[in-house]
């Protein structure tokens, strides 16, 4: 399982943490991730000033908007991250 | 058994006049709660000058335990005369509730207090006692959870008097109204709310008196310690979450940072829910051993939002303490939780700062986070809670 958080924080709440979780929803299924990916929302990450940040295994991602999905997506597909038991 | 009152008030100011005639004044010594209601002599700033005098010579003397013949013998001599009149008068309500429960009731000129118990209308056995040729109506009460009380100026009683009612509104159908819209769980400032607005439409929104309705409810204590924004020493982490931790009643976390750090210090997960019910309240989360988790700066500017929509009384609904109870976003619940279940608030605000909020780019409501927490803090008190704030 990989495990992407998507901080849903004052900040990245304002810059559309919500479109991001939407379109992490909407695009697991398609990439068929289900059984691979473990979406989860999360209290304030500490990066407040580079939001939205989301959190893929042990790595942060910065500044995502809803259009990077699909690049994060491909690179968990792809076996990019470490994945936990 | 322990009470706790809550006290509200809301006023009309007659027409053309800047300043309102009547004048409330409610204190909270630590044993009791004291609430003062005046109607000066005219109306505009003359009015204001004898009100405001009245309220506030009463509450303090009664707060020091003066007797009502030092009182009013104090007002007396106090009051400006009316170069007009030639008189030196305001009227007043007096009501001392004591936190067992035992009142005392003083009314000089006033409407009699309305008083609901048990869904009904209940008379107060009253005596007249002369003090320097003043007439004063003395009641002693023993108030428990659930009864409610009224405090009416003459505004209200004649409101509509030579327009859509020759008469006037009068006492007996105020009090009927009143009745009417009393149910258990309905928050007395919605009655007032609701009440005033009446008023106002009986006047045709040309209110003919200054009108003033104080709404005043017994309740059992309850309380609720709400921490919110990290302290500016981190090394304080530790003991506002202990002092979280050991406070009784309700417990509730505002922030995300906070809500870490209250993660971190008890050793628990946070969970935080997905789902977005309102877009403009980011979502809660949950944290074993506290109520509620609330992200921080945006959840409580949108309370303060609601709140201050629900005292201007014109869009407010009666059942507005009601239907919070059903919407289930951020802000919803944590105001639900703060008017509904909580008598005794005690707020535990952190002063960091988050550079994030500091962004040129971002609502200028968020660098002035402690400013929304005095606000609501501000509005809290309106609503009649006892609300008590520590800073880290």
């Amino acid at each position: 399982m990989v495990e992407i958080t998507v901080c849903v924080g004052s900040s990245c709440h304002l810059k559309g943490a919500h479109d991001v979780i939407k379109q992490f929803q909407k695009l697991i299924p398609e990439y068929q991730l289900e059984d691979k990916v473990e979406l989860k929302a999360g209290f304030c990450l500490g990066k407040c000033t580079e939001a939205v940040t989301v959190k893929v295994g042990e790595e942060y991602f910065t500044s995502l908007t809803p259009d990077d999905v699909q690049q994060v997506l491909e690179a968990v597909k792809k076996g990019a991250f470490k994945e936990e038991k | 058994m322990k009470i706790f009152t809550e006290a509200v008030c809301k006023s009309l100011t007659k027409k053309g006049e800047e300043l309102c005639g009547d004048n409330v004044e409610i204190v909270r010594p630590h044993d009791s709660v004291i609430v003062v209601m005046a109607d000066g002599l005219g109306s505009g700033v003359k009015a204001n000058i004898l009100s405001t005098l009245t309220t506030r010579i009463a509450s303090t003397m009664i707060k020091n335990r003066a007797s009502i013949e030092e009182v009013v013998k104090t007002l007396i001599q106090t009051l400006p005369v009316c170069r007009v009149r030639k008189l030196a008068y305001s009227t007043f309500t007096i009501l001392k509730v004591e936190n067992n429960g035992n009142a005392q009731l003083f009314e000089f000129d006033n409407p009699d207090v309305i008083f609901i118990r048990d869904g009904r209308i209940k008379d107060i056995p009253k005596q007249t006692i002369k003090i320097e040729e003043r007439l004063i109506r003395v009641a002693r009460l023993k108030l428990r959870p659930g009864d409610k009380l009224y405090m009416l100026s003459d505004g209200v009683v004649h409101a509509g008097v030579g327009g859509v009612l020759n008469l006037g509104w009068q006492w007996e159908n105020v009090a009927s109204y009143l009745e009417k819209w009393e149910k258990k769980d309905r928050h007395v400032s919605e009655i007032v709310n609701q009440l005033v607005k009446v008023c106002n439409y009986m006047y045709n929104n040309k209110p003919g008196d200054d009108t003033t309705v104080v709404g005043i409810q017994i309740k059992e204590p309850e309380y609720l310690t709400l921490f919110t924004g990290p302290p500016e020493d981190k090394n304080k982490d530790k003991e506002v979450v202990k002092r979280l931790m050991e406070s009784k009643g309700k417990r509730v976390v505002c922030g995300g940072t906070a809500a870490n750090i209250v993660a971190r210090e008890m050793g628990k997960e946070i969970k935080t829910n997905f789902d977005l019910i309102n877009p403009q309240v980011p979502p809660t989360g949950e944290i074993e051993g506290i109520d509620l988790v609330t992200e921080g700066v945006l959840t409580l500017s949108k309370c303060v939002e609601i709140l201050r929509k629900f005292q201007s009384s014109d869009i407010a609904s009666i059942n507005f303490f009601s239907t919070i109870r059903d919407k289930g976003d951020g802000a919803s619940r944590l105001l639900d939780l703060l008017l509904n279940h909580s008598t005794h608030l005690h707020f535990l605000v952190g002063r960091a700062v988050n550079p994030a909020h500091q962004n040129p780019n971002f609502p200028r409501d968020l660098t002035i986070k402690l400013k929304v927490v005095k606000e609501l803090i501000n509005l809290l008190k309106q609503t009649g809670k006892k609300v008590d704030v520590e800073f880290y």
